[in-house]
Formats: structure tokens, C-alpha cells, sequence
């Protein structure tokens, strides 16, 4: 694995990443559509977590705290995540292509926002939000169906076996999904609701409101603690599924909690903003070459660096095109795909 | 001009209007959304593609000529409902090329330019030609618009219902009804001037302001509303109403930071039967102004000063006019105190 030299750098995270995560925050709370002076911030800020009363415009404040704020944490924990489903997706399945999305996951949440939004499955009862939930949770229980297919007829070293035909089964899951998505757009959809649908495939922070936090926040730290506390068996996963079992580490068991905790988060995380890419595949990556593979600093730093990548990415989403709001996922790729390539050049030379 | 010449003049002119106006001339040309169509005689078939178009040629007694319609929004106005009951409605939204050939019409009169243009969602304008079919488009969709722009097109100057009486006027003439044409365009025009004149007398305060919400992708997300050049528009400019959304295009998605910051008297909410979108209910979006804690911060929500209007009227048809009457009516209630 390609390291670069951190013993120096290490004794720094300690205080760096609350602060780096909490000036992300700030700037996420700062920087909107609309420009509000930051002693206005300040003083909302003081006044919900402060107790102190200055006299503030109702609507700036409604939106520092209501709007901003929320998003800003919401951003964060889909961030963190999406990094954490592929920090361990990647050390399960032992490959660096696998992430969150290779799953079906994202492709069965978009399936199940469209039926609802556009063939109206339970339109009324159904947001489109719970229809992405419902067509995750689908995706991902027909993958691991077909992965279990695929795999129970092997015989000696199911385990790696297990592994590969949950990787192909995912793939035929997101073409299947994908294809399924792409025939009821074409099939039915106006101008309009094409252009809606599209920006929700491509994430939206727009709608998020504290009632999402309630949510999205739970979700990210219980995965972070799930992850944490099997980031041992983690370590041995990534020398395979045979030296994790020769180890003591039972590895069905431990596999099967930590893919259906991290298809949990995916889904939670989609349904509230849609589908965002590139963060569950390049963060463990990049991560693994500023921290190194050890699992008890590959998760934190993961779930950190995507908290503030996410956030980053949602400030410029709103503000790189003047009065228009571009979808998170373009913004994702377009700094992060750039930025990644330098890491890898980086990494590559320090090696 | 001599005595006799003037004299003869004005007797022509007495006998034009008695006898309504003249008969339309075929084989007809007619440039029409940036194209000459070529009319040979009165069309006995048309399929319409969008409400609007139907309900035109509904207005002019063309009911008959209707072989089939598609792309409705709304239910069609109460005045048609009989006429429209035995007429065959090929899709709810955009039907397909065959379906709509199949009817075998003479032409094809659209609504949008996105249904039936160069890249239209049924088909371009050459494929139906190439079948012998004369394609019309409401002028109202393109006269001052932009429709390469994708999605719902960008407004290049802003809407004037002055497009909707020249579509009138087009379709009356291709299918020779003349007379009803202009029965129709001075009925629209009488009670255009009257809600105008109507909202003069309110005498609003001038610095006045309005959003129209048309729908929302999902809950609280950021919501569709009206451009500055659009029907809406139109209906704002002509009452002295400050549109708070400053795009050209014909329906941006703005965030609700950005409406709640300007500030609206009023928010024009679409009604339609259309629920595809969690917001595309009445009560759907008046549930978020109320409960949205910046939302419901929104002058418009406290003061109650939101008003319904039917989603057609806010797209530049006919039913425009309507919405004017609407929005006048409400505003009628209300007191805007500064």
C-alpha cells in the first residue's frame, strides 16, 4: 500500500480535523444564494446556541439556522457516510473499484424516486424521498439474492468467492436499475419532469431541513461506531476473507453486519439527497495515502475528509454559477476528479 | 380621393362588417414559428398536441375538426366539456408519432415547440411534412422565446398576450373561421381591458411584489416558479406587481433562501389535478408556507395573501386572461398596508 511519511502529520489530526471540520461548517453556513453579513451569522449563531438575544432579521435568521446550518451537518454526515461505505466495501470486497454505489444502491434509490415521481406509484403518500429509500432497500436485497445465488453453489474458499459475485452481482443489479430508470424517463416523462428528475439524480441539498439531520446524523455516527468497532477484523479483510477466518474473525457474520449497516447508511443518505457519486469510490483512496490502511485512522479520516469535501462541494454548488444552483454531483467530480489525479501523482512520486 | 371614391370606400367598409370578415384565400402561406407552412385547404382532421391549442379550437367551433388531442394539464374548460366528450384523448402527456399519424390528420396543432419542433418529444416538424402533415405551433411558444435552451425554453423579450390573439387569429384563418376568430379576440380583449382597469381602480401601492410557485420536485426542495417574462409576468407588468424572481427563464428553480430573503405581498400557488410532484397539490404547498420555519417567516404567509390560481393560466395561453381575472379578484380583497 502507497504511504506517504506521516509520523509528523499524525500527532497534527488530533486538533486539525474538529477545526477543519468545524470551519467547513462555518463556511457552509456563511456562504449561500443570497449574501448575509457575517456578524449577522455571528449573532443567529450566539443567539440559538448562546442564549443571548440580539435583534436579528427574522427571515436571515430563519435561514442561517433553519436552512444553512442544517445543510452544512446534513452535507457532513452524507459525506462522512458515503467515505465510510467505501472505506469498507473496499477492504471486504478487496477491491478498489468497489464503493457504495456498485451495490445497485444508488441505481435502485433513482429507480424508486422516478416510479413515484413520474409513473406515481403511491404519488401523495409517497415523497420521493421514501421512494428512493424503498427502491435502495430493493436494489440492495435482490444484489445480496443473487450474490447469495451466485455464491452458495461454490465449494472450497466461498469466502473469496462470496466476494467476487457480490461485486458482479452489483453490477448487474445498476445496469438493471439504470436501465429500468432510463425506460420509464423515456417512456413518460415531460420536459419538466425530466429536468427535475436529473437534478435529483445528480444530488440535491435543497430541501434539507433539521428533520433530515434527525436522520442523517444518527445514521453517520452509527455507522462510524459500527465501523470503528470492527476495524480490526477490517485490517485482517484486507489480506482476504481466508486470513480473516484463520485469524478467529467470523466472517460471514462480520461481513453480513458491516454490508447491510453500510447499504442502511448508503440508503438513508440517497433518499435525502440523491445520488451522489465519487465520494464513496476516491476518499478511501485518497485517505489511504495521506493516513495509510490501518483502519482505526483510515476510518476517522475517511469520514472526515468526506464530511468536508461534501460540504466544500455544496458551498460551490450554490455559488459557483450565480443565481443558479448546480447539482452536487457535478460539482463532486469536477473538483474532486482533478484533485484525486494530483494525490495519485503525488502518491505515485513519494513512493 | 374624390367624393365617389370615398364614398365607396366607406360603403366597403360597411359591408365588410356587416358581412363579418372575408373568407380565407387557399392555398394559404403562413410563416409560422420560424417556418412557411403551405395550407391547401380548410383542415378537415387535426390532432392537437397541448390543451391550449384544443381549447382554441374548441372556442371557434372547431370541435368537429378535433380527431384526437394529448398533453392536458387540467380539466378542460367547463364551457367545452360537452364538445370534448366524445373527442378521443391519445395520451395525458406526449403521445407517440405513430399514434398521433395514425389519426391521419391534416395538421398538427401543438402548444409547445418542445412536443413538435427541432428536437420535439413526438417529433420534428419534417417528419410529420414528409407525411404530407402541416405541423402549427401556438406562436405564443416561440414569438419571443428561445426553445434550444432545454428544458422549458428561456424567454428572450417578455410574453404579450398580443401572441395569443395572433394564434387565434392564424387558426381561425387556416381553418377558415374567420368570423369566430374575431368574436373570440375581441371577448378575450373586453375582458382583458376590464381586469386591468378593474385593478386600477384598486389603486395598489406600487411597490407591490409576487412570486408564482408552480410545483416543487420534492418537499421542501427548491420549488419552480415564474420567470419575470412569462404569463405571469405579463399578468404582474400589466397590474404594477414586481416579480421577486428576476430570470428569463420560462420556469427556474429558484431556493426557497431566495424567495424567503425577497420577501413576496403575494404567492400565486398553481392549482392542478396533475400529482406527480409532492408540491403539485394546493394543500401540499400551503402546508409547507405555513409549517416552513423560514417560509412561513414570508410576509405573504402572515399577512394570508396567497392566492390559487389554475396551473394553465400561468402558461401563456388563452386561459392567461383568465388568470388575470383571478389574480384581480383576490387582490380586490386584500389591503396592503404600508
Amino acid at each position: 500500500m502507497a504511504r506517504i511519511s506521516v509520523s509528523h502529520s499524525a500527532w497534527h489530526w488530533g486538533w486539525l480535523a474538529p477545526l477543519l471540520l468545524f470551519a467547513a461548517v462555518m463556511a457552509g453556513t456563511a456562504i449561500g444564494e443570497t449574501a448575509i453579513p457575517f456578524d449577522t451569522i455571528l449573532k443567529v449563531l450566539a443567539n440559538h446556541l448562546g442564549g443571548t438575544a440580539f435583534a436579528v432579521d427574522r427571515i436571515d435568521a430563519g435561514i442561517v439556522w433553519e436552512y444553512r446550518l442544517s445543510r452544512a451537518i446534513l452535507a457532513a454526515c452524507c459525506g462522512a457516510g458515503l467515505a465510510l461505505a467505501g472505506v469498507v466495501l473496499q477492504a471486504l470486497l478487496r477491491n478498489p473499484l468497489a464503493d457504495p454505489f456498485l451495490m445497485g444502491i444508488s441505481a435502485g434509490a433513482s429507480t424508486g424516486a422516478v416510479s413515484v415521481a413520474i409513473l406515481g406509484v403511491g404519488a401523495g403518500t409517497l415523497t420521493l424521498s421514501l421512494g428512493a429509500f424503498a427502491g435502495a432497500g430493493l436494489a440492495f436485497g435482490l444484489v445480496v439474492l443473487l450474490a447469495h445465488a451466485a455464491g452458495s453453489g461454490t465449494g472450497g474458499g466461498r469466502a473469496t468467492q462470496a466476494a467476487g459475485a457480490i461485486i458482479l452481482a452489483g453490477i448487474a443489479g445498476s445496469q438493471l436499475f439504470n436501465a429500468l430508470t432510463a425506460l420509464i424517463i423515456a417512456k413518460s416523462a415531460s420536459a419538466e419532469q425530466a429536468r427535475g428528475i436529473m437534478f435529483w439524480l445528480m444530488g440535491n441539498l435543497s430541501g434539507v431541513r433539521w428533520s433530515d439531520v434527525a436522520l442523517g446524523l444518527p445514521a453517520a455516527l452509527a455507522g462510524l461506531a459500527i465501523c470503528l468497532w470492527y476495524r480490526r477484523a477490517l485490517d485482517a479483510f484486507t489480506f482476504g476473507a481466508d486470513s480473516a477466518a484463520s485469524l478467529g474473525i467470523p466472517v460471514r457474520r462480520v461481513r453480513g453486519v458491516l454490508i447491510a449497516a453500510m447499504a442502511l447508511v448508503t440508503a438513508a443518505m440517497v433518499s435525502m439527497v440523491g445520488a451522489i457519486g465519487f465520494v464513496g469510490l476516491v476518499i478511501p483512496h485518497a485517505m489511504r495515502f495521506l493516513v495509510g490502511s490501518r483502519h482505526t485512522r483510515l476510518l476517522p479520516a475517511s469520514a472526515l475528509a468526506g464530511a468536508v469535501f461534501l460540504i466544500g462541494a455544496d458551498v460551490l454548488s450554490r455559488t459557483l454559477v450565480a443565481g443558479q444552483v448546480l447539482p452536487i454531483g457535478v460539482v463532486t467530480a469536477l473538483i474532486g476528479a482533478p484533485a484525486f489525479a494530483l494525490i495519485l501523482i503525488r502518491g505515485a512520486r513519494t513512493q | 380621393m374624390t367624393l365617389a371614391r370615398r364614398l365607396l370606400a366607406v360603403l366597403s367598409l360597411i359591408t365588410a362588417s356587416s358581412a363579418g370578415a372575408e373568407a380565407t384565400h387557399y392555398p394559404l402561406t403562413m410563416m409560422n414559428c420560424g417556418r412557411d407552412i403551405h395550407v391547401d385547404a380548410a383542415p378537415e382532421r387535426t390532432v392537437t398536441v397541448g390543451q391550449s391549442a384544443t381549447e382554441i379550437l374548441y372556442a371557434l367551433g372547431l370541435a368537429d375538426r378535433v380527431v384526437g388531442t394529448s398533453v392536458w394539464f387540467t380539466p378542460v374548460l367547463p364551457e367545452f366539456r360537452e364538445a370534448n366528450t366524445d373527442i378521443e384523448r391519445i395520451a395525458d402527456n406526449d403521445p407517440s408519432f405513430e399514434a398521433v399519424v395514425n389519426r391521419r390528420p391534416d395538421i398538427v396543432t401543438a402548444q409547445y415547440e418542445w412536443h413538435i419542433g427541432p428536437t420535439g418529444s413526438v417529433a420534428t416538424r419534417d417528419q410529420f411534412q414528409d407525411l404530407g402533415i402541416n405541423t402549427y405551433i401556438m406562436p405564443a411558444d416561440c414569438d419571443t422565446k428561445n426553445n434550444a435552451t432545454g428544458g422549458d425554453g428561456t424567454r428572450t423579450a417578455a410574453f404579450s398576450t398580443d401572441s395569443v390573439y395572433k394564434g387565434i387569429h392564424e387558426l381561425a384563418t387556416i381553418f377558415d373561421a374567420n368570423d369566430a376568430g374575431d368574436e373570440l379576440i375581441d371577448e378575450l380583449k373586453d375582458r382583458e381591458e376590464n381586469a386591468i382597469s378593474r385593478a386600477e381602480s384598486l389603486s395598489l401601492p406600487d411597490d407591490i411584489s409576487a412570486v408564482f410557485w408552480f410545483s416543487s420536485p420534492d418537499g421542501s426542495s427548491d420549488p419552480y416558479v415564474a420567470g419575470r417574462l412569462g404569463a405571469p409576468g405579463y399578468m404582474m407588468d400589466k397590474l404594477g406587481i414586481q416579480n421577486v424572481i428576476q430570470s428569463n427563464e420560462e420556469w427556474p428553480t429558484v431556493g426557497w433562501e431566495t424567495i424567503a430573503r425577497s420577501d413576496p405581498d403575494l404567492i400565486v400557488i398553481a392549482t392542478m389535478d396533475r400529482r406527480r410532484y409532492a408540491a403539485d397539490s394546493v394543500e401540499t404547498k400551503r402546508d409547507f408556507l405555513r409549517h416552513d420555519p423560514v417560509a412561513s417567516q414570508m410576509s405573504a404567509v402572515q399577512n394570508g395573501h396567497i392566492i390559487e390560481m389554475d396551473a394553465h393560466a400561468m402558461s401563456a395561453t388563452m386561459r392567461t386572461i383568465f388568470g388575470l381575472e383571478t389574480l384581480v379578484d383576490a387582490l380586490s380583497g386584500m389591503s396592503f398596508a404600508r
